[in-house]
């Protein structure tokens, strides 16, 4: 009881007189908690809204889900690509276990053929990197591309392998076949550089996007919109509550003018053209277009490649790729916008000029023989050079056996008898400026506005062009040859085709397009490419004498191997010299036709080319298969 | 035993209750029962079983309180000379106890605190810290309150570096500091010369860099130097994770919270250790600034109280001890706040009367039923 009632008295010193001052206590206790109590103040008060933000941000998980991307088909609804998945292996390096040991025995399991054949050393630098870079929370891929068979197998693995997951990405299928390699184009990762340029347009970094062809031009209407799902999630990932789902839609179909079966036809046909009497040819290209809407019924470009390489990209396909780039044909090149001297084709140009200047009218007669020797500015002889003794000619049958001599006439003048172009003498300048200027009416030395980059504006050359470009002094005979598509002339076959259309429905100048329509996913009407045209300053009068000269060609002039029984067909024949550098720099000759049909309402322009031939005896009978084709299986 | 007898035995029963500091022991009670509210909430995501368990925190808590409370009025009966009588003894008990642990003690978190007996772990710091009060208390009172003296000053220190080290070295940097701040309250009180505590700190701060080098282990540095840099990317998962997590529970609280079990860092499983250490940030986010200030009022009045306690001690003895209880639950308050609003580095101290955990409760009521003996007893020594 003692112990309890306070009774105890201890012996000792310590009943002395307690004398200490405690005020420093009540203050070190006021002044501590006025700290917390700032503190507080400053991050509940002042901060407390950026601190709310930073909770959201902790438990709500926003996950982008990425679109189906947009299909193609062509004019009648084949279907030329196809969305494939794209299975990759993610690594997020923070969830890995703890325990280099426990880690390694994880990637050794990856490194397994049957899962991603990724060296195990390799993963362990990949994930110790993206620690190192502070990216151990972000979803690391250890490898692309994997076959389906890897994919099921990691899916059931990764259940036993914390940090390791499964990733589906959109992918890409092309099913055209190669003859629509060029014109479909392909997609592809992004690289720094685009990430810098499309993030600020809401894309994501793993978003595949379009690299060439229409994937690249028409991007923003095939990608479609990212969707979002929110969740809430709590420490540990697990799913709390879904909040909010907004899906992802899938972008728009491209509906092309190409029609798929012709498409195939002509890349058959020029590839099984290329090797003839005339030369072996290497590279050929053909354009066949609606001639008053601009519509690509088919663009081909030899040779060609298989486009599915850059989508998945295996050893085999980086081969496939390295060769081809190696490849002196260019197969990458799409030889149908990339340009070469167009030659004989160009004199519809020229005759057009010389009919709207009025230095000829269409019966104006002209003595052609094979040489015709001219006093040039030097008194020196020049000998003009035609390909045959043509006699005395008029415009229709200069046109239609393609003389040299009466296009001279038409351009530059026979020097001494005629005046050029600008109907003044000694004014060859002036001559080339004049031929220079129709040149451009009919869209040359500018690109076309075809809907697929790559594109090559060519060359109209000028004596200020020649002067800096080359050096030289611009001469009579420089004006000449480019009368007959020579000289520094370059044209693509497209801009070809595009002039062709232009000299046929009477003077529009159409816009070439591959895709007519944008679809919805559902298959609606989104947007019809609608062609935009120019008139080209010709009167149709005149043009109308160009269309009967080239309707004789193919009756009877040089022109006569495109003509098809029974088909109505006009064209204009091309065999233009160049110096070929890789054959050591002997004169080779391209292959060109140019034609419509029917030659009273005509439909289509048919532009075929070959890098190596003789035009009225190679490209002619291609075009001639290409029209009939075309009147025995599309002609309305 | 006769009518007399039982009045006399029942006076003596009850005399000074009538001075029993019933306010102190109410803010006490205020915090265990905020605390007990915030175990329930913090608990939720772990702790799934029936509500009436053992296993259950807030009952676990609950037990431990009554313990506590039951021993508080048993320590307020006893006279604390007995303790001051006993010093010696126990300070010895308390510092076997702690080279004990680090022979023998359980870890955690990479440091040993723990003596695991069965159900229920024993810190003996908690001991510690009473019997290095009631040795410090003793020894002034011995040296006639006063700490003028260098010599006084320097042995008073010697008492205090034995089981400071100890427990540094378990490794626990915060419960250190704390012994360092009840040796240093208790000087202030009992007079020190302040010149000496102009040369005592300047030389502390002469040693610190040597004893960051030597002493202080890896992931002391570790979280001091991610409380200064705790978003930096890499970290922000390990040990800077506590720190930023609580950081964003205490802002995200704003002036009222969004209620009990509503926080999401709390529910979410986003705080760890949200019923013992950062349970501050716990009450931060659910009850927000206006809950802290609550809190922040009960510990003021508690302590205030504890002070009340040593003006009115009846001896140098008395007033020691309670300035050493007062110290040590301030400074525990203090560290583990300043934890909680990143003030101060990661170090595993409890909030006082609040925080989930048995030993260091019972040893609370144990410093209060100090407190209450030294303050029904006051007038009894001013009347001899």
């Amino acid at each position: 009881m003692s112990l309890l009632d306070g009774g105890f008295r201890p012996g000792g010193t310590s009943r002395n007189r307690p004398h200490g001052h405690l005020g420093v206590l009540k203050i070190a206790v006021i002044a501590l908690f006025a700290i917390l109590t700032l503190r507080l103040v400053d991050m509940q008060i002042v901060d407390g809204e950026g601190y709310r933000q930073r909770s959201v941000n902790n438990h709500i998980a926003q996950t982008n889900i990425l679109p189906p991307r947009g299909l193609m088909v062509d004019r009648n609804g084949v279907p030329l690509v196809e969305n494939v998945p794209v299975y990759s292996v993610q690594v997020i390096p923070d969830l890995l276990p703890e325990g280099e040991a426990t880690r390694y025995a994880i990637y050794l399991a990856l490194a397994r053929p049957e899962m991603t054949e990724v060296p195990a050393l390799q993963i362990q630098e990949m994930v110790r990197a993206a620690i190192e870079d502070g990216r151990g929370d972000q979803p690391l891929t250890i490898r692309k591309y994997l076959s389906k068979d890897q994919a099921l197998t990691i899916e059931e693995a990764s259940v036993d392998m914390p940090g390791v997951s499964l990733a589906i990405e959109p992918g890409r299928r092309y099913i055209g076949g190669e003859a629509f390699s060029h014109i479909v184009g392909y997609i592809g990762d992004m690289t720094p550089e685009d990430w810098e340029q499309l993030q600020d347009e809401g894309y994501l970094l793993n978003e595949p996007i379009g690299i060439s062809g229409l994937e690249a031009r028409y991007e923003s209407d095939l990608r479609g919109t990212v969707g979002v799902s929110a969740n809430e999630q709590d420490a540990h990932g697990a799913l709390i509550e879904i909040l909010e789902t907004k899906d992802a839609e899938p972008g728009s179909t491209l509906k092309l003018a190409i029609d798929a079966n012709l498409q195939n036809f002509v890349a058959e046909l020029l590839q099984d053209s290329l090797i003839d009497a005339t030369g072996d040819a290497k590279v050929a290209a053909a354009v066949v277009m609606d001639v008053n809407t601009g519509e690509l019924l088919s663009m081909v470009t030899i040779p060609t490649y298989d486009n599915n390489i850059f989508v998945n990209p295996s050893d085999e396909n980086t081969a496939a790729i390295e060769r081809l780039n190696n490849d002196s044909r260019k197969p990458f090149l799409n030889w149908a916008i990339n340009p070469a001297a167009p030659g004989s084709t160009f004199k519809l140009v020229t005759a057009s000029a010389a009919l709207q200047e009025g230095i000829i009218t269409p019966e104006t007669g002209q003595f052609a023989p094979k040489v015709l020797s001219v006093k040039g500015e030097n008194d020196e002889l020049y000998p003009l050079v035609d390909w045959k003794d043509h006699g005395y000619i008029n415009l229709y049958d200069g046109i239609a056996w393609s003389s040299n001599i009466y296009m001279f006439r038409s351009s530059c003048g026979i020097l001494g008898e005629t005046r050029g172009l600008s109907n003044k003498s000694g004014a060859t300048y002036d001559d080339a400026v004049i031929l220079g200027n129709y040149a451009r009416e009919f869209g040359f030395d500018e690109l076309t506005g075809i809907d697929i980059g790559g594109e090559n504006p060519g060359l109209i050359p000028s004596p200020e062009w020649k002067k800096r470009a080359i050096g030289e002094d611009w001469f009579y005979a420089d004006t000449c040859f480019m009368g007959i598509g020579q000289g520094d002339v370059l044209a693509t076959p497209l801009q070809i085709a595009r002039m062709t259309a232009a000299v046929a429905n009477g003077g529009t100048l159409v816009t070439p397009h591959i895709v007519n329509e944008i679809l919805s996913p559902s298959g609606s009407l989104v947007h019809r490419i609608e062609t935009s045209t120019k008139k080209v300053d010709v009167d149709p009068e005149h043009l109308a004498v160009v269309r009967e000269g080239m309707h004789r060609s193919v009756i009877y002039g040089a022109g006569l191997r495109a003509g098809v029984p029974g088909l109505d067909i006009a064209g204009k024949t091309g065999t233009a010299e160049f110096k070929d550098y890789d054959a050591g720099g002997i004169t080779r000759q391209h292959a060109w036709f140019t034609g419509y049909y029917p030659f009273d309402n005509p439909q289509i322009v048919v532009t075929v080319y070959f890098d190596l031939g003789v035009g009225g005896d190679k490209a002619a009978p291609a075009a001639a298969k290409i029209f009939d084709y075309y009147a025995e299986n599309i002609a309305p | 035993m006769t009518a007399t007898t039982w009045r006399r035995e029942s006076q003596v029963l009850w005399r000074g209750w009538d001075r029993f500091d019933y306010i102190m022991l109410l803010a006490a009670i205020g915090l265990v029962v905020l605390g007990l509210l915030l175990i329930n909430s913090g608990s939720q995501e772990e702790y799934e079983g029936p509500l009436v368990s053992f296993a259950n925190p807030v009952m676990k808590q609950m037990v431990f309180a009554f313990i506590g409370i039951v021993g508080m009025f048993i320590v307020s009966r006893i006279d604390y000379h007995y303790f001051i009588h006993y010093a010696w003894p126990l300070y010895a008990i308390g510092i076997v106890s702690l080279i004990g642990i680090l022979l023998i003690g359980d870890a955690a978190y990479g440091s040993r605190r723990w003596f695991d007996l069965g159900p229920v772990q024993v810190q003996p710091s908690e001991f510690a810290k009473i019997a290095t009060v009631l040795a410090l208390a003793t020894f002034f009172s011995n040296h006639g309150g006063d700490a003028r003296d260098l010599r006084t000053l320097a042995l008073s220190l010697a008492i205090v570096i034995p089981p400071a080290f100890l427990i540094f070295v378990e490794p626990d940097l915060g419960t250190a500091i704390v012994f360092m701040c009840i040796w240093l309250g208790v000087v202030l009180v009992a007079g020190v010369s302040r010149s000496h505590l102009v040369v005592m700190g300047a030389v502390g701060l002469a040693l610190l860099p040597f004893v960051w080098t030597f002493a202080i282990a890896d992931y002391q540095i570790e979280r001091v130097s991610v409380l200064i840099d705790s978003t930096s990317e890499g970290r922000a998962l390990d040990e800077g994770y506590n720190v930023n997590q609580s950081k964003i529970a205490v802002g995200s609280g704003g002036l009222i919270g969004p209620g009990l079990g509503e926080g999401k860092q709390t529910q979410l499983g986003y705080l760890r250790v949200p019923t013992k250490d950062f349970i501050f940030s716990v009450l931060g986010e659910e009850l927000g600034f206006v809950g802290c200030m609550g809190l922040f009022a009960l510990f003021i009045l508690l302590l205030m109280r504890g002070i009340r306690a040593a003006q009115i001690a009846g001896d140098t003895a008395g007033q020691l001890v309670a300035v050493g209880i007062v110290v040590l639950i301030l400074m525990q308050a203090f560290i583990n706040i300043a934890v909680n609003l990143s003030l101060f580095p990661v170090t595993g101290i409890p909030l006082p009367f609040v925080s989930q955990g048995g030993s260091s409760l019972v040893s609370l009521f144990f410093s209060l039923g100090l407190l209450q003996s030294i303050i029904m007893r006051h007038r009894a020594y001013r009347q001899t």
